[in-house]
């Protein structure tokens, strides 16, 4: 059985690769019209990881959310531990999306017919910045997580 | 589907077989009342929706306006929506508690044969379900089946019958011949799901099937398949972990780990 302490990173980790997932299919897709359901140069091997990519995103969050309910309920949730995973989760997503689905399995692109460059950069850095913040926040946490576990059953 | 003699008759045998379930359903039910046990409203509920479902694909529009979107919509209610309600509605448990001791004896040992072992693993499931889905629509299967009633039908009921496995093995509320861990369960789900999702995209990019109807009809008749599919297995999920997370919180209770209980 997996520690209080890995259920909170993992907890975190789906929910922040959920809300990655989320976000790109709702503000992108759904809301902008940026992305496409489909674009003409997307390669067979495209197909296979976005299909499965969409699937799992989702799949996350279902239970990302339900691993959340049962920390909560048996009190073991570590927040620091659960931001963490968040940020880690959706930065590594944004950056699977950005770097491996968009460049090199040519899926779609972020927007079409303006210079891509700045979309680009600012997609990659911005999930690279949310793996550093979850990193930081898990070296910090550490610390603190073993204190505050040492003290639960006191509550 | 061009309207013949065959594909009314097996139209009429299907809506039969339906109203003999829905009925053989509802008088479990009021069998077990009767005796004083209690059946869950959750569970005649699903029931309800799945014998819905069921009956919306045999009746006019979808039975008969096949465009591309209409089959998309049909194919969602009778593979995937009718096959999750119904395993939610504990068919078999409840044929258990209330069969003749006869027809029982034969049901367990129909359940605990080697057959019914050998369709509930985790292979057998994903290939019955999307492999079925892929011959389906990537190949000339499809058009083949515009022109014969009587393959229209076979491949309908396979479609059911595979759904139905696929929702039994992930979230069924009856008791499975051997126990499946919720981690090979959600595996099962992702791989089913992700093919479903593939398939649609496919579907979209290669203009698949052939002889459906036009491009626009195709594509929006994959974005129905995608979005509609994603939602049942968002249920789906739902589903298995539900089940989980009520067992776990079962344990946690007799040990008294609850946090509310403790704190």
């Amino acid at each position: 059985m997996m520690r209080a302490l890995d259920r909170s990173l993992t907890s975190g980790v789906l929910i922040g690769i959920g809300v990655a997932a989320f976000l790109d299919e709702t503000v992108f897709h759904q809301l902008l019209h940026w992305h496409h359901f489909y674009d003409r140069s997307t390669s067979a091997a495209g197909l296979v990881s976005d299909g499965f990519f969409h699937a799992g995103g989702w799949l996350c969050v279902v239970v990302g959310l339900f691993l959340f309910a049962d920390l909560q309920r048996r009190g073991d949730t570590l927040v620091r531990r659960v931001w963490a995973g968040g940020f880690l989760g959706w930065g590594s997503f944004q950056v699977y999306d950005g770097l491996i689905q968009h460049k090199i399995f040519g899926l779609h692109q972020i927007r079409y017919h303006v210079n891509l460059l700045p979309y680009d950069l600012v997609w990659n850095l911005s999930g690279a910045a949310g793996i550093l913040v979850g990193v930081l926040l898990l070296l910090r946490g550490r610390i603190s997580a073993t204190a505050s576990a040492r003290q639960r059953p006191e509550r | 589907m061009p309207d013949s003699g065959l594909g009314s008759a097996l139209t009429a045998a299907l809506a039969l077989l339906l109203l003999l379930g829905a009925s053989a359903y509802v008088g479990g039910v009021a069998r077990l009342q009767r005796r004083g046990d209690r059946w869950p409203l959750r569970h005649t509920m699903a029931a309800a929706a799945g014998f819905g479902c069921l009956a919306m694909t045999l009746v006019p529009p979808l039975a008969t306006g096949m465009t591309f979107p209409m089959h998309a919509v049909r194919h969602l209610l009778l593979a995937m929506a009718a096959p999750l309600a119904l395993a939610l509605s504990a068919p078999i448990t409840l044929a258990l508690r209330t069969l003749a001791r006869r027809p029982r004896r034969i049901l367990l040992q129909l359940l605990h044969g080697r057959w019914t072992r050998a369709v509930t693993t985790a292979p057998v499931v994903l290939t019955l379900d999307a492999g079925g889905m892929f011959a389906f629509y990537l190949t000339p299967l499809y058009s083949a089946a515009h022109q014969h009633p009587g393959l229209a039908a076979a491949l309908s009921v396979h479609m059911f019958l595979a759904g139905c496995l696929l929702s039994w093995y992930l979230a069924g509320r009856d008791p499975m011949p051997r126990p499946v861990s919720t981690r090979t369960r959600l595996l099962v789900l992702f791989l089913a799901a992700g093919s479903h999702d593939l398939l649609a995209k496919l579907m979209y990019a290669r203009g698949l099937p052939e002889h459906a109807g036009s491009s626009e009809h195709l594509q929006v008749g994959a974005q129905i398949m995608f979005y509609g599919g994603d939602v049942v297995d968002w249920v789906l999920a739902a589903a298995v972990l539900a089940s989980w997370y009520a067992r776990t919180g079962r344990r946690l209770h007799r040990r008294g780990q609850l946090h509310r209980l403790t704190g």
